[in-house]
């Protein structure tokens, strides 16, 4: 769980600054904080698992921050269907 | 205000800072109380990521499903289109009923008693959605109507919105509201503890603030729009029955049994 979290933790952080990819590193970041939170249970992982946990918090923020904007889709989309 | 600033050379958008400002926040607000009430950090952490991950699910899908005669069903496979769709218009009550789902089903898959942390941690919802507000004020959506009074904003070069005319700060209001609120719960929980009349508080005072500030609002096309009334004023409507009926519920079994009682 702890190298898992780890994992998906860091790839939340490239994944913000992928074209296209926040949605799925956003999901990745949240996804790592869960298992870095069961993986903390483990006495002998639980450094790693705080590595993992502080790596999807960032990555989850970052993606929040790159993925979140508001309303734009539609009317956007809606003008591009026009072109 | 264009719906988008300039931080070290890169252009972010203004609703995804404040989204995660407002989630930084309320997620120390919480700690905050989790700690005060001498509950396990941990366990509200793993709740509120399944909150906040059903939470956004479910603003996004009520959003969608309102939009629907708006989509392009033949470009959904575009990565673009895709994408556009996937990243704006978000609407509360559909998060509201995502993140409840989420509570529930983290609180079953990890064996914690939810109640208890559901009680302490209401004031991180009016908290996120302030922060959310003023993120809508600054991007530009969900408008309020033509005005030419104080506060009034004017945007500019954003497709969504209405640009180059004077509109009232819906936004801001509700906003305001929200953090008000959150300041309100925040107190009473600090004071008053658990108790389940924290949340007849929230609901009743943001479902009557939601259903009057919607009459300033000026984005109908989105909404969807039923008998006069927007989605989120009927869905305020049946909160506030709802409400209503419990405390009246409650009330009667108290009554009863001359004890003051607050099992539903």
């Amino acid at each position: 769980m702890a190298v898992a979290s780890l994992v998906l933790g860091i790839l939340s952080i490239v994944f913000a600054f992928v074209p296209y990819m926040s949605l799925v590193g956003g999901i990745c970041g949240i996804v790592g904080i869960i298992l870095a939170v069961i993986g903390k249970k483990e006495p002998q992982k639980a450094g790693l698992a705080t590595g993992g946990l502080v790596c999807s918090i960032v990555g989850t923020i970052l993606c929040l921050i790159f993925y979140v904007a508001c309303v734009g889709c539609i009317g956007c989309a809606v003008g591009m269907a026009q072109y | 205000m264009t719906g988008y600033f300039i931080f070290l050379g890169r252009t972010l958008p203004c609703y995804g800072v404040m989204i995660a400002l407002g989630v930084l926040v309320s997620g120390a607000a919480g700690a905050v109380l989790v700690r005060r009430h001498r509950l396990v950090f941990d366990n509200f952490l793993l709740l509120y990521a399944y909150c906040f991950l059903f939470g956004m699910a479910g603003a996004k899908l009520l959003y969608l499903c309102l939009n629907i005669k708006y989509i392009d069903w033949e470009r959904l496979l575009e990565l673009e289109y895709l994408n556009q769709l996937m990243q704006g218009g978000f609407v509360f009550y559909g998060g509201l009923a995502g993140g409840v789902l989420g509570l529930l089903l983290g609180a079953k898959l990890h064996k914690i008693r939810i109640k208890e942390y559901l009680l302490t941690v209401v004031p991180v919802i009016p908290m996120v959605h302030g922060f959310g507000r003023i993120g809508c004020y600054l991007a530009g959506c969900c408008y309020g109507v033509p005005y030419d009074g104080p506060f009034a904003v004017t945007y500019r070069n954003i497709p969504y919105s209405l640009c180059d005319v004077p509109l009232f700060p819906v936004q801001l209001a509700e906003a305001v509201c929200n953090l008000i609120l959150a300041a309100v719960l925040f107190v009473f929980v600090w004071k008053k503890g658990k108790t389940i009349y924290t949340v007849f508080l929230y609901l009743g005072v943001y479902g009557t603030v939601r259903f009057i500030l919607e009459f300033f609002r000026f984005d109908d096309a989105q909404r969807g729009i039923f008998w006069g009334l927007s989605t989120s004023q009927w869905i305020s409507l049946g909160i506030l029955a709802g409400v209503t009926a419990v405390l009246l519920i409650m009330r009667r079994r108290n009554v009863k049994t001359g004890k003051i009682s607050e099992k539903l």
